[in-house]
């Protein structure tokens, strides 16, 4: 199989870190433009209306008093303080200068407005002055130019442009680095998942993703699916184990079945006939135990069980389980001990929960020796009902607890005193589609199964 | 007893058949669902013994439309749908029994029996009496040679059943699913247990027993 390599271009998270920084620029400019507003916009458009008051104000003079009136009100608004500068220009239409303090531009301007530049000395020193200017024409031709100082309007609109234009510049550079750089990180990290996931699909189940130890995201996605391919491992081969087993318990009975009718076939007295009958019979009737078992379960765990959710009487319901016992267990000269609180319930099917509970008590009867106790224990805790079922029996070993619900398992030291192996695993079943918890601990001596049951209220 | 078996396997039915006439019993047998359902309307049976799955008309139609027309035949239902709901589908559907396939001939003719001679409506009696065991229904005692027996409420459960159908065999299935109140696989031989504690107080020390145990097929409450 091709293994997909990781392209950090097409990676989703170089996607995310180029659009990111797209939104940082973008964020940046409409700064850039608020900022363009507030120094830029705002202020000019103030000079204007200043100006173009001043240029109504003088206009009106120089069409009431002539143009001696408007020299000298130009020359009171050059020394009036100000905080901008005031310039001005009046020229007459054969080209002469009647009086200025600013350079006049050869009369081509379209605009009445324009602004430009032009250098002033102040007792020697340099000035840099930038007119805002509004040109006046006579009807007789005079030109008349009235202008404030804008010069740190100017300085401003360079500072922000050039801070809008480094600006994105270099966020763009630094959203593509950091794209880069994080997408290969996170490239790394999902290669190891994939490269992990392709060993298991190739069939090696003990394949697992590294983890890095800093407990991030990453670690703790890492951990999941570890704890996931762990349980499909276990899944896998319980899976095996089982259709062994199923192979060899059906296998086996159905092999002694076809033995004695063979021997039937030659056998000759009637005492020897009616023996292999009856042991063809008693095969028969285990191949079919076990089978209708395995049905069972398996339509208990399918979910194809049609689940009765009644209230059920579960203190009721363990003390029936335990008196079906009684027999067995004074049989085998065994004491059992109950302690079952009253009146709790549960919903389930009671068909199945008594099943279940008679199965356990079942299994602690069969592994307790004579002599022993099989306690049948019914209690009430915060939010479930809690049956214990102990016995003092010889228990199983701590490296088979974890089997001791698998199909046809039996623990070794007991194989002969088993049954099908098939009780504990319908009990399993049960809980499982009760939403209960079933538990087994050593108890040295003895085995103690657990179920809790969410309670009814 | 004239008993009419509906059912499509031959190699079955012949099994059924011919165990049903060493037994004693009129067997009848049709293959066929619809040509069954003719029959059972036209002719009267002591049981029908009805397979579920059946070319033709199955089984639990064949059942509803007998109940329907107020016929009340026993019916015993033979099927390999065995599972739980599926039995509680067919005591609904109108049958008076339910027996998984495979299944052994003396489970079978243990069920006809116990169908067959089923009083019709018991009469209300307030005790029970097989030969010198006396069971008082209400008060709940028994008493064998006037003797009194104390027996816990599941020995007299089950001894009550054993009384009702005294004379009738009965097998371990039978007893599980009518003394005790839960649909269960029992792991070990529980009924055997439970009987032979049961004989341990009602036969020991009398000379007769009453609770026999009939080989390859179950019990027994008998009139010596």
């Amino acid at each position: 199989m091709q293994r997909p390599t990781f392209h950090f271009t097409r990676g989703m998270t170089f996607r995310l870190a180029l659009a990111y920084s797209a939104w940082f620029v973008v964020s940046y400019a409409a700064m850039g433009a608020i900022a363009w507003r507030i120094f830029v916009t705002a202020p000019l458009a103030e000079v204007r209306a200043t100006v173009l008051a001043e240029v109504r104000t003088l206009s009106a003079l120089h069409e009431k008093h002539g143009v001696d009136a408007l020299v000298d009100a130009l020359d009171v608004r050059r020394e009036s303080p100000s905080r901008r500068r005031a310039f001005h220009a009046l020229v007459a239409p054969d080209g002469e200068w009647i009086t200025a303090n600013m350079p006049a531009p050869p009369p081509l301007v379209q605009s009445p407005w324009f602004r430009f530049e032009f250098e002033t000395f102040d007792g020697g020193v340099a000035r840099e002055n930038e007119a805002y200017t509004y040109e006046q024409r006579f009807p007789d031709g005079t030109r008349l130019l009235i202008a404030r100082d804008t010069e740190d309007v100017d300085e401003r609109e360079e500072l922000i442009g050039q801070a809008i234009g480094w600006g994105t510049a270099v966020a763009l550079a630094l959203g593509l680095i950091g794209g880069v750089l994080t997408s290969r990180a996170v490239g790394r990290r999902i290669d190891a998942i994939a490269g992990t996931a392709e060993r298991v699909m190739a069939g090696d189940l003990t394949g697992r993703v590294a983890l890095r130890g800093t407990g991030d995201d990453f670690d703790h996605l890492a951990e999941t699916l570890n704890a996931m391919l762990d349980r499909i491992e276990n899944l896998i081969q319980s899976v095996a184990r089982v259709s062994d087993s199923i192979a060899h318990e059906l296998r086996t009975p159905l092999a002694r079945i076809r033995a004695d009718l063979e021997e039937l076939d030659s056998a000759d007295d009637a005492a020897t006939r009616e023996t292999l009958i009856a042991q063809a019979n008693e095969s028969a009737a285990r191949l079919q135990s076990t089978f209708d078992a395995l049905l069972r379960i398996a339509r208990i765990e399918a979910g194809r069980h049609t689940l009765a959710a009644e209230s059920v009487n579960l203190s009721a319901l363990v003390s029936d389980a335990a008196e079906l016992y009684a027999p067995a267990t004074e049989a085998g000269a065994l004491h059992l001990a109950t302690d079952i609180a009253p009146g709790i319930r549960v919903r389930g099917d009671r068909d199945l929960l008594f099943q279940a509970v008679t199965n356990l008590i079942d299994n602690a009867v069969k592994y307790t020796p004579p002599g022993g106790t099989v306690r049948v224990a019914l209690a009430r805790e915060t939010a479930s009902a809690r049956i214990d079922v102990t016995d003092d029996g010889p228990g199983v070993d701590a490296a088979d607890l974890p089997r001791i619900t698998e199909r046809f398992f039996r623990a070794p030291a007991q194989a002969a005193a088993a049954g099908q192996g098939l009780g504990l695993a319908l009990v399993e079943a049960v809980a499982r589609c009760h939403h209960a918890e079933l538990g087994f601990q050593n108890r040295s001596p003895g085995l103690a199964a657990t179920l809790r049951l969410p309670i009814a209220n | 007893m004239r008993i009419l078996l509906i059912e499509d396997d031959e190699r079955v039915a012949a099994y059924v058949v011919k165990g049903l006439g060493e037994a004693g019993h009129i067997a009848e047998h049709i293959a066929d669902g619809r040509e069954g359902l003719y029959r059972v309307a036209g002719e009267a049976y002591d049981v029908v013994i009805l397979d579920r799955m059946l070319p033709g008309v199955d089984g639990l139609t064949i059942l509803q439309t007998m109940r329907a027309a107020g016929n009340r035949t026993p019916v015993i239902i033979l099927s390999a749908l065995g599972e739980v709901d599926e039995r509680v589908r067919g005591l609904r559907a109108g049958s008076d029994d339910y027996l998984t396939k495979p299944f052994a001939m003396s489970e079978l003719l243990a069920r006809i029996d116990a169908l067959g001679r089923r009083p019709a409506a018991a009469p209300s009696k307030s005790t029970l009496v097989v030969a010198d065991l006396e069971i008082d229904l209400l008060a709940r005692t028994v008493a064998r040679g006037g003797r009194r027996i104390p027996l816990s409420t599941l020995e007299f459960r089950l001894l009550e059943y054993m009384a009702r159908h005294a004379g009738h065999v009965l097998t371990r299935t039978m007893i599980l699913e009518a003394v005790w109140d839960y649909n269960f696989d029992p792991q070990t031989n529980i009924v055997d247990q439970h009987v032979s504690h049961l004989r341990q107080k009602i036969d020991k020390g009398f000379d007769v027993p009453l609770i026999e145990t009939v080989r390859g097929a179950g019990y027994s409450l008998r009139r010596p």
